[in-house]
């Protein structure tokens, strides 16, 4: 399998009419609109690798979906360059179309009146996949999502679990090496998701797909991903692993431990200070961006004190988005200033270079 | 051996017929309320010929023959798609509409493929309709194998326009995102001006003048009327060339409306 996906530059701005509040504001809208850009996603770059699964992180409005769908090849972007096993997924949709899968949320691609084995076969004749094939795939997806309780059960009486589930299957079915999640898991429950989240790592470590997905379930993100992308207003502000994230937004995190001999002098060292003490209680904690993570910092604790008990309290995962989320849209809006400030500069020597 | 994808792919034709036969009731009142219509359109025109010979050029069993026909030819493109959730308009509000765009079947192919399959699939209702309703004496069946013939060419014309108006409609949803208002008249014009709800002769001069120039008659008035030999088969060929013509002109400005829906889908993203 050789699936993978090169986003390089990717751009989208949409260009929407602003309606005027109140009557007058309206005949003027209609008579003279205003026309808006809204960047949507603005330079987006990364990659990811064959047999990797990418969590495509930021807030409502991100540009997550926007990117998701521009390399399905559904949303052609305003610049930049995408590639998805080697194809311009907008300029090729149908070859584009054979090798990736997608679900988008609670959209089902499902036929609403047919039983869920009728859509599978609807879609084995779409994408022509031979019948044994279609079979012995079906019976994969059955072990993994247990699809045989209810595939002869018509879509429109599914629950939401069973109903992502048979989207999950019906996007693999053809086999495709890349597979583009946008929000599955939304609305289920937790044990369901536990499923979602097996069959997606099955999917990932055993099949080798190539997986992005977007989430606001940090457990799953958690559970699934060693790499994120961040993004936010449009742009990408991180991309690194799970600790880079945390090292970077979640420095929350508190190592308690006893130590054995009470009296025994504590110092602080590069990236971890002392928060208290009292008596054989010692609170270390991470300081300034240099910061070990929390489980290198329980090793240098035990490495540097004899200690009888030790304890963490790591920030959860969700505590450190948030504090992502805010800081990165800081940092996006920055990096959009610096943008226009430099814009800005170079208007007038263009003009001067006329 | 895998089967050619073009063969294959043609079995998306099921989608709505299994919908239909998947859901009984839905069946059992299509058959109630066809059987109901046939019965009360047969008795109103039987009524309406009670102090009369001919009308309009038609004869009663000819009234009687063209309005059951009408009534039968209905249910071959009735089928329900709203209840599966399957109608363009549906899909463009849940925004399903992009899964049509990201499988190897280009979407106007998969909606003509799913026409195909309900058109089949009601001319199989119409065709039973129609056996039972001649063997009642309901119906007339043609003079002879040649308007049988012409009549069946020009009835398979006729869908294909109808096929091609019900497509445009559907259009009209990639660029308002409803189509609620566009559907109750094309509904009604449809009804009113290929001769469902009375044939066409029976209107004057002017409005049939104005409805020669619509494409609507083509779908159902020339056919039935062929049936009934209202039109003669020495007019036939004429029918079925302006058939045939709004046949061309529906498909180039269907096709060309199909590329400006895809890029108002990658345009929005769908």
């Amino acid at each position: 399998m050789s699936g993978s996906i090169e986003v390089r530059g990717l751009s989208r701005t949409f260009h929407t009419t602003v309606r005027r509040p109140g009557f007058l504001g309206a005949v003027r809208s209609l008579v003279n609109p205003e026309r808006v850009a809204k960047h949507a996603v603005t330079d987006i770059s990364f990659e990811v690798q064959p047999g990797e699964l990418l969590a495509l992180l930021g807030p409502n409005g991100a540009g997550k979906s926007t990117t998701i769908k521009m390399l399905t090849g559904i949303l052609t972007p305003t610049a930049g360059e995408a590639r998805v096993v080697g194809t311009v997924p907008y300029e090729e949709r149908e070859r584009n179309a054979r090798n990736i899968g997608a679900v988008f949320g609670q959209r089902t691609q499902l036929w609403w009146d047919l039983p869920v084995r009728e859509s599978f076969a609807i879609l084995r004749d779409i994408y022509d996949v031979p019948a044994d094939e279609h079979a012995s795939r079906l019976r994969e997806f059955d072990d993994l999502l247990d699809l045989s309780s209810f595939w002869d059960t018509r879509v429109r009486h599914l629950s939401l679990g069973q109903r992502v589930r048979s989207d999950l299957a019906a996007a693999l079915l053809h086999d495709p090496p890349v597979v583009f999640l946008d929000e599955p898991t939304i609305g289920m429950d937790v044990v369901v998701k536990e499923q979602v989240r097996e069959f997606l790592r099955y999917q990932v470590e055993e099949r080798g797909r190539t997986v992005l997905l977007t989430t606001h379930d940090m457990t799953e993100v958690e559970r699934l991903a060693e790499r994120v992308v961040l993004i936010n207003h449009g742009r990408l502000v991180l991309d690194g692993t799970l600790d880079e994230i945390r090292r970077k937004f979640g420095s929350t995190w508190q190592v308690r431990a006893t130590l054995a001999d009470g009296h025994a002098p504590v110092e602080p060292w590069p990236g971890v200070v002392l928060v208290r003490r009292d008596g054989p209680q010692v609170v270390f904690g991470p300081d300034g961006p240099a910061a070990p993570t929390v489980h290198q910092a329980l090793k240098q604790v035990i490495e540097r004190y004899e200690v009888t008990d030790i304890a963490l309290d790591e920030a959860e995962l969700e505590d450190v988005m948030r504090a992502a989320y805010v800081q990165a849209g800081d940092m996006a809006a920055d990096m959009a200033g610096d943008v226009a400030g430099d814009v800005a500069a170079q208007a007038p020597a263009r003009t001067q270079g006329g | 051996m895998a089967m050619p994808s073009a063969l294959r792919a043609w079995r998306a034709a099921r989608v709505t017929p299994l919908g239909e036969l998947h859901t009984p009731p839905r069946m059992t009142a299509a058959l109630l309320r066809l059987t109901v219509q046939v019965v009360l359109v047969a008795s109103l025109w039987r009524g309406l010929y009670a102090a009369t010979g001919t009308t309009a050029g038609l004869d009663r069993e000819q009234a009687v023959t063209y309005a059951v026909l009408a009534v039968l030819a209905t249910r071959v493109r009735e089928l329900d798609q709203y209840s599966g959730r399957d109608t363009v308009l549906q899909h463009m509000h849940f925004g399903t509409i992009v899964y049509w765009y990201l499988r190897p079947l280009p979407p106007q192919r998969y909606y003509a493929l799913r026409a195909l399959g309900e058109q089949i699939y009601g001319f199989a209702w119409a065709i039973v309709g129609y056996a039972v309703c001649v063997a009642a004496g309901v119906v007339q069946p043609p003079k002879s194998a040649a308007v049988a013939g012409v009549f069946m060419v020009s009835l398979l014309l006729g869908q294909w326009v109808l096929y091609y108006i019900m497509l445009a409609i559907d259009q009209l949803c990639f660029f308002t995102l409803r189509n609620g208002a566009a559907m109750l008249i094309l509904i009604f014009a449809q009804n009113l001006l290929s001769g469902v709800y009375a044939p066409l002769w029976f209107f004057p001069d002017w409005f049939i003048t104005l409805s020669s120039f619509l494409p609507f008659q083509a779908t159902l008035s020339v056919p039935l009327s062929l049936h009934v030999g209202r039109i003669q088969l020495s007019d036939a060929g004429t029918q079925l060339a302006i058939q045939a013509a709004w046949v061309v002109v529906l498909a180039l400005l269907t096709r060309l409306v199909w590329r400006r829906a895809a890029l108002r889908v990658i345009s929005q993203g769908g």
